[in-house]
């Protein structure tokens, strides 16, 4: 009777495993035509979280940012010059700086400006817009667009996180911009932005040229109203591509817009963002072809990738990314309780500070996980941005006993129990990081093997990434590993600004009035070539005090398969040229 | 009975309470903040501030749990921090139907699967067939969820392509008719199912197993058998039917794992379902979301509890209610 039972169950099951199996080698074999034409003529992106918002005025992920990019016009075309490290802005007919030869990856064709205009006290631009620009509903794209956008931009209940791009915008030092006066719109093709100061041209091209909503669209919609409208899950663009469909959690699938002038429609017919969010499924898809295109792959893995799928292929991007050791300056717990500035009782002396950053092997980091794809950090001021990086900085060198003799000078001696000891006090302390980052996890116990063996105790803490940016801001903690990632503009007064209540993320409390100066001289300079005798010095200051300890700059590296061509990396983003990629039809597959 | 039920409902809606209560409080004590998105170089420092005012997280605690206490009692469990604004109903809403379909499918093998290999088992006790399932049942219980899952995907999603590795379903599969969507459904549920069946099938045969070989010593299988009923009769008549009352205990607790979802497994295959919304929610700070979680899950644990209870009535005439 029991083997009757499992006959029966044994036959249903195996009927059943048996119709799977068919139906998967049928797939494997590109048997049915609809999934390999499908594969075709989709690009296949994996990417570990949803967009937040299709909307220009909300959307803050890099997702949300990369979609935007190939839905909505935008005003101007902007490229990053590898050879200069500059970022040059393009309208139709006029760009902010010649090109250098080979350089230029990028038409000019999808901006809406025809030209601009700055005015000889740069407190104004005009904007002269082109004739031929649609929405996908057929209505022109007109200057009354971008200033009601603007102003959704600047409604504090719709709370942008782009409204930092207006405050040089006519009444905005009075704390509210007069939006009458600030932008102007005499007609549907021409577009003025007024400045209650003078603005370089580069800053007011980048300030100004935010994406545009179209305005007959969202007029109807209330500001209290706006972040939950049904209108932002059906964007109205005028880019290389539309919105076909968006399953939330699962995949936004784009769509080339035939009718798109704006540079043209996109090459490839249909692109698919897929939420992946584990990291091994990703590099499993990229290999057997599910996906096409992989971010930021973790070095330990390429070899493995490369091996498994010759189809594939790993391109690097940067460096805009670097991570640092942060040592307090100022002593938190004094400035808690009595709100006085005092140094730390440890890191509160630059020689200590330089004395760490001497005792930790940097380069072992890199060897030991970034390889090739790491390189030594000396300041902020990235390799990348070549026309304000200082290339004379010698890097402090991993140097144990150097380190020892500065901190014996400072008077930190070897206790009983071998760790150091200054009036009592010993060198010990913890070092805390946010939990999840394998590279973080990996330079930490380096950098605890290191201090050690100089007589250093450093304890390791892992925090949730909550926990840990709360107690950063909250300047709770004495140590900490953390990374930045720089925008292209250089602007670092947030993060050393002596300030501490202006600069929120001067998390260390270091102080450096001449820094603050460099800053603002810079600023000051309406070409920005013309502020690098700033920022060499800038650089100069930050590698002699040692605030902090930079680690490593990080080079993005993005998995592609090979299908794909005409793909060109640029430090401004992945996705950069998107437009222009096309996609080898396989083989089995006939169009 | 009914008063029965009654009574246990009546009681279940205090408790839930508290612990919504409970929730509300603890998630605000803790450190972390919803805004800390917007707290950024170049993002400036207002936006965070008005981001908290839409909230509501800038009135003191007392007038948010009023406010928020107000909302619930009108069924209105407020919109969702993270995802957009969206009503917390409609997050929901779009997680619950692909939870379900994973556990109600894991559910049915789990049993399926679990009382049978503890039927032959415990009928086959002490030879190889025995030894040979319970150290596999062992193995499998004994094995993280989330490590079997990458290991049947590198097995059968890489090695030996014959499943995909996550996603619902292909690109493109809208276009392959009704029929071929299923398919392509049911394909793409291969491994989850499988991954959650096998880990729970497992511990489902260990308890059937003990359970059976207690009853099949007593002495009234002694006397059907002795009375000549089939075999067939005395197992699945008379002895499974008391050999299963603690695995109906099993079944009232799995009652919140269809709703809660399988965290790991929804991670793993990309699965947009209640375990990811819950833990997103939580890493996000997104209070209205937790809540409403927290709501989901604590009624259906006293839920569960109750249709144990009530199906122990049904199985065992002996137990009154």
């Amino acid at each position: 009777m029991i083997k009757r039972t499992f006959a029966t169950s044994g036959l249903v099951g195996s009927l059943l495993i048996a119709l799977l199996l068919l139906y998967s080698c049928n797939r494997h074999n590109g048997g049915k035509a609809g999934k390999g034409a499908a594969m075709d003529s989709t690009l296949v992106i994996a990417m570990l979280g949803d967009a937040d918002y299709l909307n220009p005025v909300l959307g803050s992920t890099v997702t949300s940012g990369n979609i935007i990019g190939l839905i909505y016009p935008s005003l101007l075309q902007s490229e990053f010059d590898t050879e200069t490290g500059l970022l040059n802005y393009m309208a139709l007919e006029k760009k902010l700086r010649e090109i250098t030869p080979g350089q230029a990856k990028k038409t000019a064709k999808g901006a809406i400006a025809r030209s601009w205009s700055m005015s000889a006290d740069h407190k104004s631009i005009t904007y002269i817009l082109r004739s031929d620009a649609f929405w996908n509903d057929g209505k022109p794209v007109v200057s009354g667009d971008f200033k009601f956008t603007y102003k959704l931009y600047g409604n504090p209940v719709i709370a942008s996180a782009r409204q930092q791009y207006l405050a040089e915008l006519v009444g905005a030092d009075k704390g509210n911009v007069d939006f009458d006066k600030a932008i102007e719109t005499p007609d549907d093709r021409t577009l003025v932005f007024r400045f209650y100061k003078p603005v370089p041209e580069h800053l007011a091209l980048f300030h100004t040229s935010l994406t545009p909503l179209p305005a007959h669209q969202w007029k109807n919609v209330k500001p209290d109203e706006f972040r939950h409208s049904p209108l932002n899950i059906e964007p109205l663009g005028a880019g290389p591509y539309h919105l076909k469909s968006w399953k939330q959690q699962q995949e936004i699938v784009l769509a080339s817009s035939r009718n798109s002038n704006l540079p043209k429609p996109g090459t490839i017919p249909l692109i698919t963002f897929r939420v992946v969010p584990d990291y091994t499924v990703r590099l499993t898809q990229l290999q057997t072809g599910a996906v096409d295109v992989v971010e930021n792959i973790k070095p330990e893995d390429f070899t493995a990738l490369l091996k498994a799928n010759r189809e594939i292929d790993v391109k690097t991007v940067g460096l805009r990314v670097y991570d640092y050791v942060g040592w307090s300056n100022i002593d938190q717990n004094e400035l808690h309780r009595s709100g006085k500035l005092k140094p730390h009782p440890l890191f509160g002396s630059a020689w200590v500070r330089l004395a760490l950053t001497q005792a930790i092997d940097r380069e072992a980091i890199i060897d030991g996980y970034l390889k090739q794809y790491g390189v030594l950090c000396n300041t902020d001021v990235s390799p990348s941005l070549k026309w304000a990086y200082n290339d004379r900085i010698v890097p402090h060198a991993f140097d144990p006993s150097k380190a020892t003799a500065l901190l014996k000078a400072e008077g930190w001696l070897p206790g009983p129990d071998g760790i150091l000891q200054k009036q009592g006090r010993k060198f010990s302390f913890v070092l805390y990081t946010n939990s999840g980052n394998a590279r973080r996890n990996y330079a930490s116990v380096i950098i605890q093997q290191n201090l050690r063996s100089i007589g250093i105790d450093c304890k390791l803490d892992v925090q949730e990434s909550n926990v840990f940016f709360e107690n950063l801001q909250q300047r709770k903690l004495d140590a900490w590993m953390a990374g930045w990632s720089i925008g292209l503009e250089i602007d670092p007064l947030d993060v050393w600004g002596s300030d501490l209540k202006k600069s929120r993320f001067n998390f260390t409390g270091y102080q450096n009035p001449r820094l603050d100066q460099l800053c603002e001289l810079a600023k000051q300079k309406m070409e920005p070539t013309g502020a690098r005798p700033y920022w060499l010095e800038y650089q100069e200051i930050l590698h002699r005090d040692q605030p902090i300890t930079f680690l490593y700059w990080m080079k993005e590296t993005q998995g592609f398969s090979r299908r794909i061509e005409g793909e060109e990396l640029n430090i401004s983003g992945t996705f950069y040229n998107i437009d222009d990629w096309r996609l080898r039809p396989s083989a089995n597959v006939a169009f | 009975m009914l008063i029965y039920i009654f009574r246990r409902l009546l009681i279940a809606i205090p408790l839930i309470f508290g612990v919504l209560t409970l929730t509300f409080f603890v998630i605000r004590l803790a450190p972390g903040d919803p805004a800390a998105f917007f707290i950024q170089p170049g993002i400036s420092p207002n936006v965070a501030e008005q981001i908290r005012a839409q909230y509501g997280l800038n009135d003191p605690l007392p007038v948010q749990y009023v406010k928020w206490l107000a909302s619930v009692l009108q069924g209105d469990f407020g919109r969702s921090f993270s995802r957009a604004q969206q009503p917390v109903v409609d997050v929901i809403a779009g997680a619950l139907p692909i939870t379900m379909t994973i556990a109600l499918l894991t559910l049915v093998a789990n049993f399926t699967f679990g009382i049978f290999v503890g039927i032959v088992s415990a009928v086959r006790q002490n030879t190889f067939l025995d030894r040979f399932l319970t150290v596999t049942a062992l193995f499998f219980y004994s094995m993280p969820e989330f490590w079997f899952a990458l290991m049947m995907i590198i097995l059968f999603a890489l090695k030996f392509p014959l499943f995909p590795a996550s996603g619902l379903n292909e690109i493109g599969a809208e276009g392959f008719g009704p029929a071929g969507f299923f398919f392509d459904r049911l394909w793409h549920l291969v491994l989850p199912v499988t991954v959650l069946s096998i880990n729970g099938a497992a511990g489902i045969a260990r308890y059937v197993r003990g359970s059976m070989l207690e009853v099949i010593r007593q002495d009234y299988i002694r006397t059907a058998r002795a009375k000549g009923l089939p075999e067939k009769v005395v197992i699945f008549r008379h002895a499974l039917r008391n050999a299963l009352l603690p695995v109906i205990t099993l079944m009232g607790s799995s009652l919140p794992f269809i709703f809660s979802g399988a965290l790991f497994i929804e991670v793993i295959f990309a699965f947009p379902g209640m375990g990811r919304v819950t833990v997103e929610a939580i890493f996000a700070r997104d209070y209205p979301l937790i809540i409403a979680n927290t709501f989901i899950s604590g009624s259906l644990i006293v839920l569960g509890n109750l249709f144990a209870d009530l199906l122990y009535a049904v199985a065992d005439p002996r137990i009154k209610l």
